[in-house]
């Protein structure tokens, strides 16, 4: 059992090991090129046998000691190129690129590649080389250093169409072609940038100018506008200022106004106040005294008239009376004149009787003398009193009827001696003394 | 191989070496290219289709849309 058992593993271990002899597998990266017995494969066009058999992504089994296989591989590989060459304008430059290409994915590119590189792939690098180089001098002699920089559709065009042929004849294809570095000795390169970096160095300086221009002008602007914005607020704020001032003014003025208004009321007030406290009663009173004046003149008026009517009356009166008394005079002189006239004759025929009765007559006149004569004396003294004083004069008195004589004498005595009456009698006793010449003369 | 449609990568016209990306064998590949009318300029980025197929990797390309 043991033994069959292990027969078997053993015998499963050969086959594998025979089988990993015998089959082959192709990476996707690498074709398997199979020759030798009954290793023929159609070629793509199908009319003649390649003579060998391209595997390429599976697996096949070879027969070992009957068929032989190779790996052909189809990675892409990169050639460094290096070229002195001459552009289309005959500047020489000194140019390095590189080159990426790979063997051709299709049947016909593999057998060409596999017939020519087969046991050299390592080489392939090389010739590769050697064959860009001499296209690169054919590419750039058709280019201009202007395209060489710029215009990368010209150079795969002109890359195309230089190494298309040849490339397909080794199986292989470019995938890119670059230009690395160009080294110019002419200084071409530098010269032609030159232009333009001046253009844009000058460009840059006058945009730079511009904005800075620019930025001046828009900082001006702005304080511009800010000194605008600031003259415009002080304008605002000296605007309210004027009009609270102006509204405070007015209140001030209203103010005033109410205070002048009552002001104006308050005098009015006080005006009709003394108006009627003292104006109407003055005028009352000045009415009233008018009035007074008025009735007191009427009055005095009245009385005045009164008063002349009085005097017209009085003065009638008093003319009557006057023209009554004249004529009462005139009565009395006439009498008196008779009297005297009868005196006279009286006298004539009797002219002590005259005396007598003379001195009878004027007997009050004589006592009033001789009482004068007391008048003058400071202090009488007299006894009896008042009766005494009567006395004497009773005694005085009494004496005249019988001092006639006396009285005579008086008379005569004072004719004599023609002093001064007023010494001691009254006047009256003087036209006693040429009464009885006066009739004479009558 | 012919039927197939392509971009143009590389101007195509007469003179001119142009170039296709056709999608084969899984991936996509670049041939070059020639137009079938040898006076026909065909611009890049124009879809074209395959007229003939020269190995290893040439084909005539006619502009896809007339």
């Amino acid at each position: 059992m043991a033994v069959i058992a292990g027969a078997i593993v053993v015998g499963l271990i050969v086959l594998i090991i025979l089988f990993k002899l015998i089959w082959r597998v192709a990476e996707p990266n690498e074709a398997l090129i199979i020759s030798g017995l009954g290793a023929r494969s159609k070629s793509e066009t199908g009319l003649d046998s390649l003579g060998f058999k391209i595997v390429t992504g599976k697996g096949t089994a070879v027969l070992p000691g009957f068929q032989t296989s190779r790996r052909l591989r189809l990675d892409s590989r990169a050639g460094n190129l290096e070229v002195q060459c001459v552009t289309q304008q005959g500047i020489p430059v000194h140019v390095r690129g590189v080159v990426i290409y790979k063997v051709g994915d299709d049947l016909v590119s593999i057998a060409n590649a596999a017939r020519r590189f087969l046991e050299q792939q390592a080489s392939m690098d090389g010739a590769i080389h050697e064959l860009f180089t001499g296209h690169l001098r054919s590419i750039i002699g058709n280019l201009t250093v202007e395209d060489l920089i710029l215009n990368r559709e010209r150079m795969t065009s002109e890359t195309r169409m230089s190494a298309a042929d040849e490339m397909s004849k080794l199986g292989l294809i470019v995938d890119s072609l670059q230009i690395q570095e160009i080294e110019d000795e002419t200084g071409y390169i530098t010269n032609l940038g030159r232009p333009h970096a001046a253009r844009v160095a000058s460009a840059a300086r006058i945009a730079e100018a511009e904005r800075n221009q620019e930025a001046t002008r828009r900082e001006q602007e702005t304080e511009r506008e800010n000194a605008a914005v600031i003259r415009d607020t002080e304008m605002k704020k000296a605007e309210y200022n004027g009009q609270v001032k102006q509204a405070e003014q007015q209140a001030r003025q209203e103010v005033i106004l109410r205070e002048t208004r009552n002001a104006e009321l308050e005098a009015e007030r006080t005006e009709k106040r003394l108006e009627s406290e003292i104006r109407k009663p003055a005028d009352a009173r000045a009415y009233e005294q008018v009035k007074l004046a008025g009735a007191q003149r009427d009055e005095r008026i009245a009385y005045a008239d009164a008063a002349k009517k009085e005097a017209e009356r009085q003065a009638d009166a008093t003319r009557v009376m006057g023209e009554a008394e004249a004529d009462a005079i005139r009565q009395r002189g006439l009498a008196e004149a008779e009297a005297i006239k009868a005196r006279a004759e009286a006298l004539a025929e009797n002219t002590d009787a005259v005396i007598a009765q003379q001195l009878a007559e004027k007997w009050p006149e004589i006592v009033e003398a001789g009482a004068e004569v007391f008048g003058n004396v400071d202090n009488m003294i007299v006894l009896n009193g008042a009766q005494g004083v009567e006395d004497m004069l009773a005694k005085a008195l009494t004496l005249g009827g019988t001092g006639l004589g006396v009285a005579r004498q008086l008379l005569t005595g004072l004719n004599a001696t023609g002093g001064d009456p007023a010494a001691n009698g009254h006047a009256p006793a003087k036209p006693i003394v040429p009464k009885p010449a006066a009739p004479d003369e009558n | 191989m012919i039927g197939k449609q392509g971009r143009v990568t590389g101007k195509i016209g007469p003179g001119l070496v142009g170039e296709v990306m056709i999608a084969i064998r899984g991936g996509v590949e670049a041939f070059y290219a020639h137009p079938v009318d040898p006076r026909d300029e065909i611009a890049v980025g124009t879809l074209v289709i395959v007229v003939e197929h020269q190995p290893p990797r040439t084909v005539y390309v006619a502009p896809a849309f007339g």
